[in-house]
């Protein structure tokens, strides 16, 4: 059944139709390339805004720090500030 | 630090497939059975080659795991079979592509290459939804890596499998009698599996260095004990 379509003994396909497919196949390997490429381009951009979370937290902290000495004793606990229900947060 | 030594490396995959790519075009001739279209080749089979072998390798690194049982070999493994599942999707696009201008048809049942390709692929897709499902990160880590173990012997097995097969209308590239590859054939092919396999080394370390800077963000956010991220990623092993 199969060597009813498989043309082993028949001559190649011209270039001009060939050509289309060649560029088919090339083409789609640059795009999943690309498509993968956007992905990761996507995970850093999270991974970016994350950082720049973090670092605000940080920044935010360290201010607080500086004038809890200030404030004295009383003042609120940094910590339980950015932890709401005492959540570890992670999210890994 | 995964991310050392992925400049020099991308550059040198970027060079590896100008080189590769020049060759196919403007050196190596034309086939005489199947004309311009046997071009898919140089980019197939290193695909296919690269990705079964990638599933191999993945599989060492789950070994790796459950003998130290460090993750980061889980994480390796877990990569791994990644850019292979997406090498994958290549093999098979381009596969079709070549068997609807060579055979007339898209996919053809009967050829045992084509099929025992697409039940490896298939196996390794399953890899993903094996690991969403176990919530526990060290029992994710072990029975994925058990996963990638048991497939990962599976493929060899398979590919020999296929060698022996008596129907072989695929054709072989590497063949044993009938002369094989001329030489400049040869070395085309040669050097697009060495542009692909350098793409695979660079993807992985790139997916590594990602997953290692999401790693330290959670760390770093775990040190500061801030509130984590709504839509962070459970699945994929983090790495440190």
């Amino acid at each position: 059944m199969l060597a009813a379509f498989l043309p082993l003994g028949a001559p190649a396909l011209p270039l001009d139709e060939a050509g289309k497919y060649v560029a088919g196949a090339y083409i789609v390997f640059v795009l999943l390339l690309v498509i993968y490429v956007g992905i990761m381009a996507t995970k850093l951009q999270r991974i970016e805004k994350e950082l720049r979370e973090v670092a605000s937290v940080a920044e935010q902290r360290a201010a607080e720090s500086q004038a809890a000495p200030r404030r004295g004793p009383e003042g609120s606990s940094i910590s339980d500030s950015l932890t709401p229900q005492g959540s570890r947060g992670g999210g890994a | 630090m995964y991310g050392k030594g992925l400049k020099p490396l991308s550059i040198a995959t970027v060079v590896a497939f100008a080189v590769g790519f020049s060759l196919v075009f403007f050196y190596a001739p034309l086939d005489a059975d199947q004309g311009f279209i046997q071009k898919i080749f140089y980019l197939h089979v290193p695909l296919a080659s690269t990705a079964l072998i990638g599933f191999v390798v993945g599989g060492i690194f789950a070994i790796l795991h459950l003998r130290t049982d460090n993750n980061k070999w889980d994480a390796y493994s877990y990569v791994a079979i990644h850019i292979s599942v997406i090498f994958g999707v290549g093999v098979l696009i381009t596969g079709a592509i070549w068997a609807k201008a060579s055979w007339g048809h898209w996919w053809v049942w009967d050829e045992p290459t084509l099929v025992s390709f697409l039940i490896v692929f298939l196996l390794y897709c399953t890899y993903y939804p094996f690991r969403y499902a176990i919530e526990d990160r060290d029992r994710q880590a072990r029975y994925a890596s058990v996963f990638a173990v048991t497939a990962g012997a599976f493929v060899p097995l398979n590919f020999l499998a296929v060698r022996m097969a008596q129907q072989l209308v695929h054709p072989r590239v590497f063949a044993t009698s009938e002369g094989g590859l001329p030489g400049s054939m040869l070395l085309t092919f040669l050097v697009c599996f060495v542009a692909v396999a350098l793409l695979w080394v660079t993807l992985v370390k790139f997916e590594l260095t990602a997953k290692s800077a999401s790693g330290q963000v959670n760390r770093l956010r775990r040190a500061l004990d801030a509130p984590g991220p709504t839509g962070s990623s459970r699945i994929a092993p983090e790495v440190s």
